[in-house]
């Protein structure tokens, strides 16, 4: 009887323990999902009231890295967190795909010296609350940003006033380098004169603003926490803030009082999900398009792609290469690196790993750069020159290089296998290791690497290029010191006029080539899947949201 | 048992300490950290001090982990290195779809697993025995993983059955009936795992328990066949594996690391994903301590439950 009772009792607890869990889970379960969807109701219901069966007009954009953070004016150097900030906000300027600008907030940026830049403002521009937007925020979020304390991801560093790690000193509330005119007139100036590029792309493109009728009592040691950044529902944008489930989805709904023309698209989801489900969700229409450069249709799957008959597939314009870096400390002798050009097979690596859709260039600068330099001639496939040149610098082939790869970028990873097996035809040897990306950067800082591979950011500005081959950083990636390259690099950096530039980045870009600290390996033409419900908008290189209130897609 | 409850409690104390100093050092001889991960030659060196100033990294590691104690004492996370948010608020926001994913696999685990180990054990040595064996071995060899890609593949992509990701439609009225539908792959494929594992327990369990003395007493006094195995033998059977299942739970919340990933399931082991791969220090201790945390728990409450069906266990 004894056992028996106790078996009930065990029963009924193990009921008991069940349903709890269950019911826990259901009501944890449950009240995100009813908050979002209040959320989600609220918000159009205060503003605008969409008759409920009025057809949606709904995009979903894929991205394979998670958008960290919704904050414009400390981005982390997140790429996927550009693509909903820039929904969310305008900059002055934005660019085009064929690195022009356009203005956006601004009506107009002038300068006569190139060290005092006045910007006008367009009098229309108002948040999305219908506040009027005003030289007011420029000066409140340039002062809350560039405050000591505050951690941004503005480089303005060449704005006078502002310390070398573009900041204000301690102490210091103003920016001396900052005029305001009247409400919509401000002006900007510099410390030496630049090139109107480095202010258009650094200024114009790269700040976003802050509503000083919302934040004006923040205190700036707890901006990064403010609430604010985790909601910024009042921004200037073509889209507004609507939901954002961390490593989930972001979505934007149509800012209803843009200050151009109203957007067409009624939401736009940025779905977060991994590289191997991207082609996949698009194939089922789960998401109708992918983005630039986080969102990569791998090259390799692009005969699959172009087979789904509710897609277009287009190439955009070769982009940003993956590069192999030497550590110029353990390869010092310059035959040795050219040897490791001869020996790539890098055509092979784009006709069959990326079908084509690449092209190969020796330096870090994109083919359509305006400053890419077309005269130099690549490093050409040749095994028995690589072999002649190790002899010549007379290589111990018992030194093993170590090839540190990040893993993540599977294309990436695919191309490195190949080059390690050219590699070792010319009778290198290879000690290969893979790892996640910061255990890799954490090593390539002790230089316990030879030679490693990743690939850079795009910069419109040309100097942000060359930064890497400076001689002043004994911890770089490359540890490379060459006086005539940092002269090079100082003078591109000085000049303003803009064929001297030329002359400077091309000389630049020769030395380099036969230097060789680091040697391009392919230029992928990145695969833009668009569904055909999509009437106008595809994912681009380079300012892919610049006219997205013109997107349009079939309603559902 | 109140006062071994009280033990029990006092003991976890030091132990969970242990486990937070022992996850703390860890973490922080894991190369790479949340600031230089951010290689850019063109952030100025005096950008990057400045965001480790900012973030603590400059102190010294006990210092940094007094400080998070002390947090921890005031009931606080801190914050997140990379979206800023409180921890605690992410790990709330996850923990439910996580613990909705891990009951009902193990639910739907447990229904596979026991009707299955019974008719194995009762037929043993026929060829259903065999099958069942067999179709347990396959379950327990399958990667989750695969099984997973798999049948995203077919169920979701070729047959377009079912959603291939996510735990609501996005634009949808995230209901109770949305939920359900994209819960179906992923507790498929945790379920088939789990009952792959406890079909061979449950066989071994009542193999033990139908070679008992009391069985045959219980045919003898004329009970049906169905009556023995299901109110006389299973119920003894089952005690075992109530510890098995305890052990289960938080191999649970890590094992659908992987299934959360593949099916984009927006749970803890996503965030736990996420925060290794950002270096995102407070992310990931708020997260050991939850995981610390229901270990220690379903530890006591397996051992409770286990005194409490077996009379022959005592408190002590």
């Amino acid at each position: 009887m004894l056992k028996r009772k106790s078996i009930v009792i065990l029963f009924v607890l193990v009921a008991l323990l069940l349903s709890a869990c269950s019911k826990a889970t259901k009501t944890d379960v449950t009240t995100p999902v009813k908050q979002a969807a209040n959320e989600k109701t609220d918000v159009p219901a205060s503003e605008t009231p969409a008759p409920p069966d009025a057809a949606r007009k709904v995009l979903t954009i894929g991205i394979v890295n998670a958008p960290v953070t919704l904050n414009q004016i400390n981005t982390q150097g997140s790429s996927a967190s550009l693509a909903p900030i820039n929904l969310l906000n305008d900059a002055l300027l934005d660019v085009t795909d064929e690195a022009e600008f356009i203005p956006k907030l601004a009506e107009s940026i002038e300068t006569q010296d190139k060290q005092t830049y006045r910007i006008k403002l367009k009098e229309i521009a108002k948040w999305n609350d219908g506040t009027p937007f005003t030289t007011a925020d420029v000066a409140f979020t340039l002062k809350l940003a560039l405050h000591p304390k505050v951690d941004t991801s503005f480089q303005l560093n060449f704005i006078e006033g502002l310390n070398d790690s573009g900041k204000l000193d301690e102490g210091v509330a103003d920016i001396s380098g900052l005029t305001i005119i009247d409400a919509t007139t401000f002006e900007i100036k510099t410390k030496t004169p630049i090139d109107p590029l480095v202010f258009n792309e650094r200024f114009g493109v790269k700040v976003n603003f802050l509503p000083q009728h919302i934040l004006k009592d923040v205190n700036p040691e707890q901006v990064a926490t403010h609430d604010y950044f985790q909601k910024p529902t009042v921004t200037i944008g073509p889209y507004k803030f609507a939901n954002y489930v961390q490593g989930q989805y972001v979505e934007v709904t149509k800012n209803e009082n843009y200050y151009l023309d109203v957007p067409k698209i009624d939401s736009i989801f940025i779905k977060v999900l991994p590289a191997a489900n991207l082609v996949a969700q698009l194939q089922t229409g789960e998401i109708q398009m992918n983005s630039l450069p986080v969102g990569l249709v791998p090259i390799t799957d692009y005969d699959k792609v172009t087979g789904f008959d509710n897609v277009n597939v287009t190439s955009a314009p070769a982009s940003e290469p993956a590069e192999l870096f030497f550590n110029i400390e353990k390869l010092s002798d310059k035959k040795v690196r050219q040897a490791i050009a001869h020996a790539l097979n890098r055509p092979q690596i784009v006709e069959k790993l990326l079908k084509g859709q690449a092209e190969i260039i020796d330096g870090g600068i994109p083919s359509k750069h305006p400053y890419f330099n077309a005269t130099i001639k690549n490093y050409d496939y040749d095994p028995e020159k690589s072999k002649q040149l190790l002899k010549e610098a007379n290589w111990d082939t018992n030194q093993k290089l170590t090839f540190l790869i990040p893993v993540g970028n599977k294309v990436r990873e695919q191309a490195a296998d190949i080059l390690v097996q050219n590699l070792e035809a010319v009778g290198l040897k290879i000690d290969v290791q893979k790892f996640d990306f910061p255990t890799l950067i954490d090593k390539v800082e002790k230089g316990e690497h030879h030679i490693t591979i990743f690939t850079r950011d795009y910069y419109i500005e040309p100097s942000l290029y060359f930064t890497t081959y400076k001689g002043d950083k004994p911890d770089s990636v490359i540890r490379y010191n060459n006086p005539l390259v940092d002269e090079l690099i100082q003078k591109g950096e000085q000049e303003i006029d803009e064929a001297k530039r030329h002359d400077i980045y091309n000389q630049l870009q020769e030395v380099l080539h036969e230097d060789v600290p680091t040697l391009a390996v392919y230029s992928e033409k990145r695969l833009q899947v668009v569904s055909k419900d999509v009437l106008v908008g595809k994912p681009l290189n380079l300012g892919t949201f610049n006219n997205v209130n013109q997107w349009d897609i079939v309603a559902k | 048992m109140g006062a071994y409850l009280v033990r029990r409690l006092l003991i976890a104390i030091p132990v969970f300490w242990g486990i937070t100093v022992l996850s703390f050092l860890m973490m922080n001889l894991a190369p790479g950290n949340p600031v230089d991960m951010l290689i850019n030659p063109n952030i100025p060196p005096e950008m990057r001090e400045l965001r480790k100033e900012l973030l603590g990294l400059n102190d010294p590691i006990y210092v940094q982990y007094i400080k998070w104690l002390g947090e921890l004492l005031k009931g606080e996370l801190g914050y997140s290195f990379s979206t800023y948010a409180p921890v605690t608020q992410l790990i709330a926001e996850r923990i439910g779809p996580t613990l909705l994913l891990a009951s009902s696999s193990l639910a739907v685990g447990l229904l596979i697993a026991i009707p299955l180990g019974i008719v194995s054990a009762v037929k043993q040595n026929s060829k259903l025995d065999y099958l069942m064996t067999g179709l347990s071995f396959l379950g327990t060899s399958i990667p989750p993983f695969f099984l997973g890609l798999g049948l995203i593949y077919i169920v979701g992509i070729e047959l377009k059955w079912l959603p291939t990701g996510g735990m609501t439609t996005l634009g949808g009225d995230g209901g109770i009936g949305d939920v359900a539908i994209h819960l179906i792959l992923p507790v498929l494929v945790l379920g088939i795992t789990i009952a792959g594992k406890k079909v061979r327990y449950v066989r071994a369990s009542m193999l033990d328990v139908l070679k008992q003395d009391y069985l045959r007493t219980a045919r003898a006094k004329g009970l049906t066949e169905w009556s023995v195995t299901n109110r006389h033998a299973l119920r003894n059977a089952l005690i075992p594996i109530i510890a098995v299942i305890g052990a289960e739970i938080p191999l649970l919340l890590g094992g659908s690391i992987i299934i959360e990933q593949v099916f984009q399931w927006p749970g803890l082991g996503q965030l736990t994903m996420e925060a290794i791969l950002s270096r995102d220090y407070p992310t990931l201790m708020g997260i050991n301590l939850v995981a610390a945390c229901v270990v220690l728990l379903t530890n006591l409450i397996i051992d409770v439950l286990y005194a409490t069906a077996d009379p022959r266990i005592e408190f002590n």
